[in-house]
């Protein structure tokens, strides 16, 4: 497939107008707060406010009639206290213990809400407080004792390449540098949100969600009741980034408890406010890089301790944490490198996936140790890296071949014409009031090793409707990235028809197959893909009329191989690649810095459709900025500081200049029409790139974001 | 359960002011957010609410002699489109929030709201101005110093409506307002820097310097402005670091979920510093 091809007019490239777009710009979308229900009643959490502590008792005032108070008692016989994510270690209604300030004790429901409001404040709740901890350092060192296990682990991983002790042994010189990211808020658009109702025979939730069937399983699991009597309805979708991907599990599975007992429909709509104090951030990390070089100065090994901050129970941790250290060498080939990851137990609100899903926080701190080597060996940091790029056949962390085919010294040089990088590298170095970074990453695409093949075994299907038009079966959904108009589009390419005529409703479990989760940049490629296989079959099996239905489940690529226990073989069927350059301004009076230019390439196989990805790249880079430079969001006694738009600030049109995209085209043959995942990919290089241009700026290590003035103001006072 | 007043006119809105204990709103920016509710639900006012902004009484701005009348229930954006409003109150009501709220948000209710942090709080101070508190018995001026006695309190009287915020006409060549915000739209400040002063072939007629959010009010010296007064430039400029160490000891931040103390004091004194010291260059250029 040629660029002429696919980039020009006609190609699968070229833009369309969005499906959702006129439904969303003229505000006729329908969120689930716009859903009427009859007979609707309100609900309200019951939520500690100890970070720490043992129950003693929870006193419940007497409830006027239609009103109920629903806790653990209300489980049916056979279900469980637990929510099923990864493992069911967080409760749907907090156990004998709390574990942090916001988790659930029950839910206050009835007809009138300031009635519920009153309700709610006339319970009382008596604890004995127990001793907190909410840092990494805090949860390592046990603080008031462990919360799990006898170490506060959750896990710990260990992955190694080559010897990197003789490395060590006959190292020169040895580089070491300890790199910090803070939690961040997704803030999406539409607050977290569910209705819960008795709907011929069975409970169903209205959901704002990216995964239908993690709800549908989470709630079976709690009722004690199987997966097919529990349908799950996704509503459009105001936002998620990851942050509505196991959440929803929380509020389904208190919900349909309420349901299940009261049989009515019940809301359980989070205020702004409330949800970014109660919900679950994006992990903290702390990474140690050591380096060791030989006498020319050349990396010869690498040490790497790497330590996500978990929070109150498991969630998904562990997978990100996997994550996290799979990408921990970034975009190189290093020769001796061990890593070991631990994820630790505090008492802070449970930490869950987040766009990028630990690999930011594992190339935040690779990338800038990169950055810190080149300078101590007196090269711009973005030759010092071009230096190490691994290349197609190169051994990867997890001793394999590298498989994908590398672009990335040609995005270098496009980045670089775009940008001027290399001259003004050096010419800044003089300048004390400016500064440019550098960050070039990947991102694996789809589940980690085998899990798409073992785990999620996505299945879509495809059916010839009467009308003439050709209806779209999956679980993935559109939640604002543009999967919509990506399905139909591939759809319709393949049957030759408009994008209008492919039917693809919001998911709803009694009638899609399960096609996986939308997360871990897996829709367009994954089920892309089969979608793909779908209409190419239905195309050949249009003549046999309507009702003729298709169906195409996920095989794994011939030739990869995986040990989920080891972590050893390919860790993902393709990388996203990328590299980005922001240029920034500093005022000497008040340490503000301004982000004069970010200039962004990326190999995403081939771009379904360049708008909709290079919304994604603005979009995804000054998220990611925002987490570099301004989103502070400290822990004070268990609770988020920073919890309303106000003081949590994301940043607006006004705070950094309009990204540049370019791509190189890279056709990937699982991917439907070449195409691999993109929507995590672009978050992951501008915090680095950042970090390294203020760097460069004020002439300092940086270490930690968000770097705010604060911060800058510190380093450059601590001389 | 919170009744609603809508009066016909400034008197019936005086009355109601004296005979219930209502809480009066003009543009509701601040109150709504204060007393916000779970979303249904009308929001949780303490008492009976008075509605201003339709009063056609509070919509003008005029210049009456030497003052500037500013009506107290007209929007922010109207204030910062007028040709008469001050520079230095220009840009600080051009960096208040976002143009929705700069139209409906009133610069008496910013006063009213008697945040440290408030932006058009800090330029008020350094512009002398005055508030016309009216009730039924009369009208009477106060000066906004006298007026914000701490962090959301004020003398305003339980019978009292601000009706308008004065600004005394005067000449002033130096007009500077800076805003340190939390990002570069819809923020709130971590600190404000506004001057106001006057020079005249040379000489320093005139300085008024005040420092928002470094304290639990605006922070503001008669004193260290009066060293100014009657001084060349040059002197001003070598009186450079005794003026910083006078409001060195005048700024006392606090922590909070915005910024450190230690970075509102630095900067603050730096903001005063780099203005001191570039007070030359910006009169050449007026």
């Amino acid at each position: 497939m040629n660029k002429s091809d696919t980039l020009n007019e006609t190609g699968i490239s070229a833009p369309v107008r969005r499906v959702d777009a006129m439904e969303k710009l003229t505000g006729k979308a329908r969120y689930i707060s716009d859903y009427p229900f009859e007979g609707l009643l309100h609900a309200r959490l019951l939520r500690s406010d100890r970070p720490r502590a043992k129950i003693l008792g929870i006193e419940v005032p007497d409830l006027p009639a239609g009103y109920s108070y629903v806790d653990a008692r209300d489980i049916p016989a056979g279900g469980r206290n637990g929510i099923r994510m990864i493992t069911d270690d967080w409760p749907v209604f907090a156990r004998d213990e709390v574990r942090f300030v916001g988790e659930t004790l029950g839910l206050v429901v009835g007809p009138d809400r300031e009635k519920v409001l009153e309700i709610l404040s006339g319970i009382r709740v008596t604890y004995e407080e127990l001793e907190p901890a909410f840092t990494i350092e805090e949860g390592l060192a046990c603080k008031g004792g462990p919360i799990v296990g006898d170490d506060n682990l959750y896990g710990t991983y260990h992955l190694t390449k080559g010897d990197p002790e003789a490395a060590f042994r006959r190292a020169a010189r040895v580089v070491e540098g300890t790199y910090r990211t803070g939690f961040q808020e997704h803030l999406y658009l539409e607050p977290q949100g569910m209705v819960g109702t008795w709907e011929d025979g069975k409970i169903t939730l209205y959901a704002s969600a990216q995964c239908p069937f993690y709800i549908r399983k989470s709630v079976a699991h709690t009722l004690g009741i199987p997966e097919p009597a529990v349908r799950v309805r996704q509503v459009t979708t105001g936002g998620a980034f990851g942050g509505k991907e196991h959440f929803p599990d929380v509020i389904a599975t208190v919900l349909s408890v309420a349901v299940n007992k009261i049989r009515r429909p019940i809301r359980l709509v989070f205020e702004r406010a409330e949800d970014i104090r109660f919900t679950c951030k994006r992990h903290p990390s702390r990474v140690t890089i050591r380096t060791a070089l030989d006498e020319a100065g050349a990396i010869i090994g690498m040490d790497i301790d790497t330590v996500i901050n978990a929070g109150g129970y498991t969630s998904s941790s562990l997978i990100v944490l996997q994550r996290a250290i799979l990408h921990g060498i970034g975009v190189y080939n290093i020769p001796n490198v061990h890593i070991r990851g631990r994820a630790v137990a505090t008492n802070t609100f449970p930490s869950d996936a987040f766009r990028g899903f630990g690999a930011p926080q594992g190339l935040f701190a690779i990338e800038l140790h990169m950055s810190h080597l080149a300078r101590e060996l007196g090269m711009d940091p973005g030759s010092f890296k071009q230096k190490y790029f691994i290349k197609t056949g190169d051994t990867t962390i997890t001793n394999t071949a590298m498989k994908d085919e590398i672009r990335l010294n040609e995005m270098f040089r496009k980045v670089d014409a775009m940008s001027g990088y290399r001259r003004k590298v050096k010419a800044y170095d003089d300048d004390p009031l400016k500064g440019i970074g550098i960050a070039f990453v990947n991102h694996g695409c789809g589940f980690t090793g085998n899990g798409e093949q073992e785990i999620i075994k996505a299945v879509a299907e495809m059916e010839r409707l009467s009308d003439g038009r050709a209806a779209l079966y999956v679980s993935t959904v559109e939640m604002g990235q543009g999967l919509q108009t990506v399905l139909r589009k591939i759809a319709a390419r393949e049957l030759d028809c408009g994008v209008d005529n492919i039917v693809y409703d919001n998911p709803d479990t009694d009638r899609v197959p399960d096609s996986g989760p939308t997360v871990a940049s897996r829709s367009t490629m994954v089920v892309g893909y089969l979608v793909q296989q779908c209409a190419r079959e239905l195309k050949r099996r249009w003549g046999e009329g309507p009702g003729t239905r298709v169906r195409k489940q996920y095989r794994h690529p011939e030739g990869l191989t995986w040990d989920q226990d080891t972590l050893q073989g390919d860790a993902y069927p393709s990388y996203g690649w990328g590299v980005n350059v922001v240029e920034v301004a500093f005022d000497p009076v008040t340490y503000e810095v301004k982000t004069t230019g970010i200039w962004t390439v990326y190999d995403v196989g081939v771009p379904m459709d360049t708008r909709i990805v290079t919304g994604q790249a603005a979009g995804g880079g000054i998220q990611a900025l925002g987490y570099a430079a301004m989103e502070v969001c400290e822990v004070v006694d268990g609770r988020f500081r920073q919890h309303t738009l106000t003081d949590y600030t994301i940043p607006t049109a006004m705070d950094f200049p309009s990204v540049a995209c370019e791509f190189v085209e890279n056709p990937y043959a699982y991917g439907p029409f070449g195409a691999k995942g993109a929507g995590e990919l672009v978050f992951d290089a501008a915090a680095p790139a950042y970090a390294d241009a203020v760097g460069h700026l004020i002439g300092r290590k940086i270490h930690e974001i968000p770097v705010t003035p604060e911060k800058i103001m510190e380093v450059l006072q601590d001389e | 359960m919170v009744r609603a007043f809508k009066p016909a006119d400034l008197t019936e809105a005086l009355r109601l002011r004296k005979e219930t204990a209502c809480v009066p709103l003009a543009g509701g920016t601040d109150l709504m957010v204060k007393y916000r509710n779970w979303t249904g639900l009308p929001p949780a006012f303490p008492g009976d609410v008075l509605f201003l902004s339709h009063l056609k009484e509070l919509q003008t701005l005029e210049r009456r002699g030497e003052t500037l009348r500013i009506g107290a229930g007209v929007p922010l954006a109207d204030i910062a489109a007028w040709p008469e409003t001050p520079a230095v109150l220009r840009e600080a009501v051009r960096g208040i929030a976002a143009p929705a709220i700069r139209n409906v948000a009133t610069l008496a209710g910013n006063v009213c709201n008697a945040s440290p942090a408030g932006d058009g709080i800090c330029a008020l101070y350094a512009l002398d101005a005055r508030l016309e508190l009216t009730s039924v018995d009369g009208t009477r001026e106060v000066s906004i110093l006298a007026f914000i006695t701490g962090p959301g309190r004020t003398v305003l009287r339980r019978d009292e409506l601000v009706t308008a915020v004065l600004v005394p006409r005067r000449a002033a060549n130096i007009q500077v307002f800076r805003k340190v915000g939390t990002r570069k739209a819809n923020a709130l400040a971590k600190l404000s820097f506004a001057a106001v002063g006057e020079v005249k072939e040379g000489i320093v007629d005139a300085m008024a310097l005040s420092f928002g959010a470094v304290g639990p009010t605006v922070v503001r010296s008669t004193e260290t402005e009066k060293r100014m007064a009657g001084k060349t430039l040059a002197e001003v400029t070598a009186l450079a670091p005794s003026i910083v160490e006078d409001y060195a000891a005048l700024i006392v931040p606090i922590d909070d979920q915005r910024s450190t103390a230690a970075y509102r004091k630095t900067v603050a004194l730096n903001l005063l510093k780099s203005f001191l010291e570039g007070l030359k260059e910006k009169v050449k250029g007026i």
